[in-house]
This record gives C-alpha cells, sequence and structure tokens, in this order.
C-alpha cells in the first residue's frame, strides 16, 4: 500500500469567491480543492485560472494540502493555470479514459519542469463519475504513477445522473462502481478511496452528525481517506470520524498483548471473551496505533501552521 | 471431472490429529487438510509428515480429502499431500496463471510418480487477494484441473470489515464477481454469504446456515467452513 498522508477532511471552495478561499486556512482541513470547475460560471473561468497561484499558498498557510480541481474539456489552459509551487495534486472530473490521464501527466511533467517544481510530485486524482469511466477504472488507474489514491465518488450527483440512479435511497445502490473502482486501487497498490453505505435520506451535504457518521463507519472499515465536503460544517466530522479514538488505540493494544500470547502457543487463532484473536487481528491492531500517530502528528502540524499564522496577523496589526 | 456437490467443506489444521480425528466424524463432503493458514511455521513440518496418517482417518469417516497448500511453500506442500486418495489442493492467495500452472505441472509429475491417475487432481484457487481477483477469470482457466474457485478468507486477507448495514465491506460486489466468472470459466463457485459478526468463515451455526442459504440463492454451490458446528448447516443450506 501506498505510504498514506493523512487526509482525512477537505474542503472544495470556488476559485473566484474571496472570503472562502480567504477564511480556507481557518477551517481545520487536511486539504482544500481550489475549485475550476462546477462551482466557477462559464463567464469566470479565465479569470478562475489567473487565481490559482496565489490561492495555493493563502489555503494552505493553515497547514492544509492545496488541491485544484480543473475542468474536464479545458486541461491545458487550466493546468497552466494551477501547476504551480505548492500545489500537491490536480483532480480531474469524470475520468473515462487512460489516455486523457496520460495527457495530463505529459503536461504536468512539462509545467513541473519550466516552474521548479519537483518532478513527479504532483499528484493526479482522477474521479470516476460515470458509467464509460466505471468501465475502465484499472486502466485509468495505472496509467500514470501520478495516481496515488483511486476510488469512485459513489454518491456524487454527476455519477448518479450519469448512471441515471436515485441519490438519497436506503439500500446500496452502488456496489458495483464502487467494488470495481476499490479491486483496481487495491490490486494496484493505491491508497484506497471507500465509502460504507450509509443512509441520507435528506441529501444534506452540511449535517455534522451524518459527516461525522459516514467518517466513522468509513473508519470501522479500515479505510484511511477522506474525501472531503462542500460545507465547513461537516469538516470537523470527517476529520474526528477518521481519526482512531482513544478507545480504538487502547483496544488495539489490548489486541496486539492478546496476539504476544497467542503466538507462543500452537494455535493460529483463539477466542478471548467472544472476540477472535489471530495475525490479522494484530495486523489491524498494528496499523491501527500506526494511523493513531500519523494524524496525532498530522494535527499538530496544522495546529503550528495556523499559530504561525497569527502570530503574524497580530504583529501587523 | 467430478460434478457432484460438495455441500460443506471443513478446513482443519493438518498439524493437529485430535481436530482431525474430529472433522473425520463431522458429516462433512470434502474435508480440507490445512497446510497453510491455520499451522503455525513451527509446526509445518510435523505437519506435511502427518499427511498420510490424517488423510488415511478423513477417509476413513467417509469424506473427501483435500489438501490446502501454500504457494510459497508449493513444492514441499505437495510433496506432502499428493498420495492416493487426494482428490485435489486449494491453494491459499492464489494471485496468477503461473503460479497455478506451476501447481499443475508438479502434480502432474507426482501422479505419475507416485500410481495415481493421470491429470485427475483437482486445483481449487482461493482468490484472496485483490491481485488474485482481479486475475480470476485468467486463473480460473489456468489449468482444465481448476475445478472451483472460492473468495477463502478474502474478508481477512484484504481487511474488509462490517459497514453499518452488516455487510462486510467489498463482499457483495466480490461475490457476486466471482460467481459470474466461475460460469464463465466453467468451474464452482463456492462459498457462503457470510455477513458480521461472522468472520474469515467463522460464524455460530445459526449464521452459518442464513450465510449458507443466502450464498445458494446468488449461486454458490457448497461453502467452506472452519468448525464441525458449522458442517450441518451448510449441509442443509446447500442440500
Amino acid at each position: 500500500m501506498h505510504k498514506q498522508t493523512v487526509r482525512r477532511s477537505g474542503l472544495t471552495m470556488p476559485v473566484v469567491t474571496p472570503r472562502f478561499v480567504d477564511n480556507a486556512w481557518r477551517r481545520g482541513c487536511d486539504f482544500i480543492v481550489i475549485d475550476l470547475e462546477d462551482s466557477v460560471p462559464r463567464h469566470l473561468k479565465a479569470h478562475a485560472r489567473s487565481l490559482v497561484k496565489d490561492a495555493i499558498a493563502n489555503v494552505s498557510k493553515g497547514g492544509a494540502e492545496a488541491f485544484t480541481r480543473i475542468n474536464h474539456d479545458s486541461v491545458a489552459a487550466d493546468l497552466e493555470g494551477a501547476v504551480w509551487p505548492g500545489l500537491k495534486r490536480i483532480k480531474y472530473p469524470k475520468t473515462e479514459h487512460a489516455s486523457e490521464v496520460r495527457l495530463l501527466d505529459e503536461i504536468i511533467t512539462r509545467l513541473e519542469r519550466e516552474r521548479g517544481i519537483a518532478p513527479g510530485s504532483v499528484e493526479i486524482d482522477c474521479g470516476i463519475e460515470t458509467a464509460a469511466g466505471t468501465t475502465n477504472v484499472f486502466e485509468i488507474a495505472a496509467a500514470s504513477p501520478r495516481v496515488k489514491e483511486f476510488g469512485a465518488s459513489a454518491g456524487g450527483y454527476d455519477y448518479s445522473r450519469d448512471l441515471g440512479v436515485e441519490m438519497f435511497v436506503d439500500f446500496d445502490q452502488f456496489v458495483y462502481g464502487k467494488g470495481e473502482a476499490e479491486l483496481a486501487a487495491r490490486t494496484l497498490g493505491l491508497g484506497v478511496r471507500a465509502s460504507p453505505f450509509v443512509v441520507n435520506k435528506t441529501g444534506s451535504v452540511s449535517d455534522p452528525d451524518r459527516a461525522l457518521h459516514q467518517a466513522q463507519a468509513t473508519r470501522k472499515i479500515g479505510i484511511r481517506l477522506g474525501g472531503g465536503g462542500l460545507n465547513p460544517a461537516v469538516v470537523e466530522g470527517h476529520t474526528v470520524g477518521l481519526t482512531p479514538t482513544a478507545d480504538d488505540v487502547r483496544d488495539a493494544k489490548w489486541v496486539i498483548e492478546q496476539y504476544r500470547q497467542l503466538a507462543a502457543t500452537s494455535d493460529t487463532w483463539r477466542d478471548v471473551d467472544g472476540r477472535v484473536i489471530d495475525r490479522y487481528e494484530s495486523a489491524r491492531a498494528r496499523d491501527m496505533l500506526e494511523w493513531a500517530a500519523l494524524c496525532a502528528a498530522r494535527d499538530k502540524e496544522k495546529a503550528e501552521a495556523v499559530a504561525r499564522v497569527k502570530t503574524a496577523q497580530t504583529a501587523q496589526k | 471431472m467430478s460434478k457432484q456437490t460438495r455441500r460443506s467443506w471443513l478446513l482443519v489444521p493438518a498439524s493437529k490429529p485430535e481436530l482431525i480425528a474430529r472433522a473425520a466424524r463431522s458429516g462433512a463432503d470434502a474435508i480440507v487438510l490445512d497446510l497453510a493458514e491455520f499451522v503455525v511455521d513451527g509446526d509445518r513440518h510435523a505437519a506435511r509428515k502427518n499427511m498420510q496418517a490424517a488423510m488415511q482417518t478423513v477417509r476413513a469417516g467417509g469424506a473427501e480429502v483435500f489438501a490446502q497448500v501454500d504457494p510459497a511453500a508449493l513444492h514441499a506442500d505437495l510433496h506432502a499431500c499428493v498420495w492416493p486418495g487426494l482428490v485435489g489442493v486449494v491453494v491459499t492467495r492464489a494471485e496468477s496463471v503461473a503460479q497455478i500452472k506451476e501447481a499443475a505441472t508438479v502434480l502432474s509429475r507426482l501422479e505419475n510418480e507416485r500410481g495415481l491417475a493421470s491429470d485427475t487432481l483437482q486445483i481449487i484457487p482461493a482468490l484472496e487477494t485483490a491481485r488474485g481477483n482481479h486475475a480470476a477469470f485468467e486463473i480460473g482457466r489456468a489449468s482444465p484441473r481448476v475445478s472451483a474457485l472460492t473468495l477463502g478468507r478474502a474478508d481477512l486477507i484484504m481487511d474488509l470489515r462490517a459497514e453499518p448495514s452488516d455487510e462486510i465491506h467489498l463482499m457483495p460486489y466480490l461475490m457476486q464477481r466471482l460467481i459470474i466468472i466461475a460460469g464463465a470459466a466453467g468451474v464452482t463457485p463456492l462459498g457462503a454469504w457470510w455477513r458480521a459478526p461472522d468472520r474469515g468463515l467463522f460464524a455460530t451455526a445459526e449464521n452459518t446456515y442464513a450465510a449458507g442459504q443466502r450464498g445458494r440463492a446468488i449461486g454458490f454451490k457448497g461453502a467452506l467452513c472452519l468448525c464441525d458446528h458449522q458442517v450441518a448447516p451448510l449441509n442443509r443450506a446447500y442440500g
């Protein structure tokens, strides 16, 4: 598995709306997606491209990673505007063919060279939001080493619309599409972005409780990556829900101790108080402790960045 | 190749004579003597040496005998288990066509050397990793010896856990995919539709029966299990 960066929570925001961009650093996000796509009206696209370079530094000063979501149909112009030092990732919506990803890779490679960016450092995040994309997931995910994390954006509006699938139902309507993308990600050893099915009948994108539940369910199936959201109200739920709790850490230590005792016998598994202990539980417990440490380090890093901004602002006044 | 239905396949560590004796009395249609997943490293040698005696115990109880082998120790495991009376081998964590072809080649040689009828030993790849599942169709067609495909303990090996619905993450997709691919490859899909808290083929008798019924409904023909209390429920569900 790809060594993961901690990406639990994020916000996507139109680069043309200064009050969003200027306040992004206060939101506590692990990443910010500077949007050139759906949230930017067509007549502002050219203007939007000219804003990305400054927005990268602006949104990341609180410790968040800066990503940019480009448009499916204006790749060359959008990349010219977006690939600047500090950018961690290009998010490419509605990916349908591996050739699209290879083209992005070529252009990004050139821009990295021309603009003094470490070669290969800008990631590509392929959105799988259509039937055609779903049929080509493996080739898309394998198309560039810049693709580090992968999954279908299940529950997304575009995916639902393309497939004619209703969004808010009480069963998992994306079993196949999500499965195809996740199997490709796992086969290629990429970071897996996946979301377990959690009922959302209201369609709310700003409900903090729902955000927390969804993220907790995601953590419990062993997934570490969050897809981010659109409303600041969901950020904390995503961050907290994907972070191991104190109970998780205590439990992981207990499992490791039980396994240590088991390993001294000729048995490969044992039932302890109704709980199976074996090498798989032990491996998961070790992963949990590692993840808890990574999350704590990331939270500290962000807190320090925020403190630096505040100190600088006080000094200015 | 035999198309008879084996409703229940009980896995038992080849290193544990007392469990093998119990398994022989369980009523399982097939018993899989395991050399890979449930044998600690220190017992591997003894497990291989015990194989012939274990096979006799199992056959005396009336079950068909399979062995479960580790692709990382393919030669040693196959040398230990290919004796008259063996019906086939389950290959754990099968990931590639090359592994299956290699197993087939070794089986041919051992059939020849040890007086078994040529080309009779079956291979059942257990697709327990993402790579194995990705290559499922090619693996299913890798040798005429391949008689069945199963997901084995993919839930543990791929670390797939329960969703809020109690479905085990990704398994509904992997199960249906395996059943369709097995059909296309002309081999038998083995498995049951386990749900939380079922885990790694382990479940109560009641939950095993429910998993078997759901499994049969989506096209599985018989399932692997770990404990003798799971045998009767599987025989009923797949009967």
